[in-house]
């Protein structure tokens, strides 16, 4: 019978042992090569110039610069999105079936003057008219409009948040390497997921949206595929990295792969599943208000009409509402992690 | 009845796991294996069910003999306690309880977890045997101590009334009391249904104690097997000397580590 003591050196026995420092010249030559690439890259991203103009535009508003272009820019801006716009008339008469014993809430008719130039084809010159036209005022109508795009918004994400959900549980599965049917499998799943994940949303929606036409169907597909991609990676490698031993225990008595999953990981990682799902729904929270913007439906969708008629007062609305959507989103993000916690 | 044929273990980095390791280990028989860390005490009981498979040799389990083809039936007939319990811990204590069926129930029931009230009164019943009161039923494994934890495991273990019980080390990290109570509890379960016990331990007073059979293994190889009588000290002495971890014994005692080993192996087989 062979035993092995453990191995200690003998008393007295000089150890060679030694400890460098924590820093050698290869640290600073990795350094020098670091800022120098910064140098470059800053150079090719305009950064010189970012921080001249920002500088100017500071020195502008304290009153020591006497122009900036970028304070000029940003004030054309504001000027033309003041004031936002919150309610809305129609012309009657432009509208085909208006009942008007039933009127929308807090909507009432009135009748507004207008003043046309008119061109008197007689004299050829132009004539001011002034005409009388009858116009339903919606006081709070653009707002109304903005909140139901807003609830749409909302929508797209759930359902790419569910739709991500449901494809993501059979890739996770797939791409779990203790539970994969095969490297081929195992593979084919991963590939699929990086596929999934290296595409942005944005670029997803821009051509579901030639697919499927403009509205909430590309932009529910495009949130759903892309964060499937996140969800099946972050799921597979919790099943990966889950405790052994409760799966060992019941792949001692043969109780097949479905089973074990479902008892002896799931019941671990869920709270971590539920984790990534609440940050994908967040996350999708924010990209639905985006991927309108390519014709995918929700409030982007509302804003970018409204931009490329240079509709500014509507567009200041639309931001504002994203704003205390998100607000409130965060507010009520925190009231329930306050709450599980 | 379980029988081991000429096994050996050679793990991919060349450890030399088991050496040629022949036993027969009668149906109902509560056999304990001694030996020092490292011996392949482990090793050796995850040869019953497949979890290792061997280099060689084989294993017959009441005459069929383990293989791929056959393990998955036999997996169902033989049971395991471990060390470390092994329980689900997000779970609760019947869910754990009930998962010892899921070889027999359908992936559709198990997943929903609508198991027939015959099961669910099976495993009240075990856990009531292994002195766990109905309070616990909703409880998470968990967050019990380590003593009812492994109460548990033995309720799981006996869900499919195993024909073999391998035991690894199944109270290595309870205090002594506990440890004497499990291995009743394990032990009562077992004659109860005539089943075999196969439980690798480190306390030598527990093996004499609990054991109808005492296997002594080092380095692999069975170097004393015969009644708990004849394990006297002398042999306790020869199977752990010279471990690695073992540096409390003097040098002088070299001379006697060659102790007959011979003269004490009372072989049975
Ligand atoms: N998966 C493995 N891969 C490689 N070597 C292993 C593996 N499992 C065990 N061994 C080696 O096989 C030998 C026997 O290990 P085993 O776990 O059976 O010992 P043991 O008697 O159960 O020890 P302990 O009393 O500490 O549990 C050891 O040398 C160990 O290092
Ligand atoms: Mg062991």
């Amino acid at each position: 019978m062979t035993t092995r003591p453990i191995p200690v050196p003998p008393k007295g026995a000089e150890v060679k042992w030694h400890l460098s420092p924590p820093y050698s010249a290869r640290h600073l030559l990795w350094l020098v090569l670091i800022v120098a690439l910064l140098l470059v890259t800053g150079q090719r991203t305009d950064m010189d110039r970012m921080v001249a103009m920002t500088t100017q535009a500071v020195g502008n508003l304290i009153g020591v610069a006497d122009d900036s272009q970028v304070v000029r820019g940003l004030s054309r801006v504001g000027t033309a999105m003041w004031p936002p716009v919150i309610g809305e008339v129609e012309e009657v008469n432009r509208m085909g079936d208006l009942d008007r014993d039933r009127l929308p809430l807090f909507s009432y008719i009135e009748v507004q003057e207008r003043v046309e130039q008119r061109m008197n084809l007689e004299t050829l010159q132009l004539e001011a008219t002034t005409e009388q036209v009858e116009v339903l005022v919606k006081p709070l109508g653009y707002v109304w409009t903005v909140f139901v795009k807003m609830i749409e918004t909302l929508e797209i994400a759930l359902w790419g948040t569910l739709l991500s959900v449901v494809l993501s549980i059979p890739l996770a599965y797939f791409a779990a390497r203790n539970y994969s049917a095969n490297r081929f499998t195992y593979t084919a799943a991963r590939g699929f997921i990086s596929l999934l994940r290296s595409v942005p949303e944005l670029i997803v929606a821009l051509f579901l949206v030639l697919a499927y036409g403009f509205g909430p169907i590309a932009g529910v597909l495009a949130l759903g595929l892309h964060a499937a991609g996140f969800l099946g990676k972050f799921y597979a490698e919790d099943i990966e990295n889950a405790d052994k031993k409760p799966q060992e225990a019941l792949e001692a008595i043969g109780a097949g792969k479905i089973k074990t999953l479902w008892y002896g990981v799931l019941p671990q990682v869920l709270p971590q599943y539920i984790a990534y799902t609440a940050y994908i729904m967040d996350r999708n929270l924010r990209m639905a208000t985006v991927v309108g913007l390519v014709g995918a439906g929700g409030i982007g969708q509302e804003l970018k009409g409204r931009f490329d008629m240079f509709q500014y007062g509507h567009v200041m609305t639309i931001l504002i509402a994203i704003f205390v959507f998100v607000f409130l989103l965060d507010q009520l993000q925190a009231r329930i992690r306050a709450r599980l916690i | 009845m379980i029988r081991f044929e000429s096994l050996n273990k050679v793990w991919p980095d060349g450890t030399h796991a088991i050496r040629d390791v022949s036993l027969e280990v009668p149906r109902g028989q509560f056999c304990v294996i001694l030996g020092p860390s490292g011996a392949g005490k482990s090793t050796l009981l995850r040869a019953v069910n497949g979890l290792m498979q061997p280099s060689s040799g084989r294993v017959v389990i009441d005459g069929t003999e383990l293989s791929v083809k056959t393990q998955s039936a036999l997996r169902r007939r033989v049971a395991m306690v471990h060390q470390h319990f092994n329980l689900t811990n997000r779970m609760s204590v019947a869910a754990n309880v009930l998962a010892g069926l899921l070889p027999t129930v359908s992936t559709m029931r198990a997943m929903s977890g609508w198991f027939r009230p015959e099961h669910r009164q099976k495993a009240c019943e075990l856990l009531a045997q292994v002195g766990l009161s109905p309070a616990h039923l909703k409880r998470r494994a968990g967050d019990l101590s380590g003593g009812q934890q492994q109460r548990v495991g033995i309720a799981r273990a006996f869900m499919l009334d195993p024909e073999v019980v391998l035991a690894d080390e199944p109270v290595a990290s309870l205090d002594p009391k506990i440890s004497s109570d499990i291995l009743s509890l394990i032990r009562d379960a077992a004659r109860e249904r005539n089943a075999t016990v196969l439980c690798s331990l480190h306390q030598v007073e527990l093996a004499r104690e609990f054991g109808d059979r005492i296997v002594g293994m080092r380095d692999g190889q069975v170097v004393f097997d015969g009644s708990p009588e004849a394990f006297t000290d002398e042999c306790v002495e020869s199977l752990y000397h010279g471990a690695v971890w073992d540096d409390a014994q003097p040098e002088e005692d070299d001379a006697d580590s060659s102790v007959d080993l011979s003269t004490t192996n009372v072989s049975l087989i």
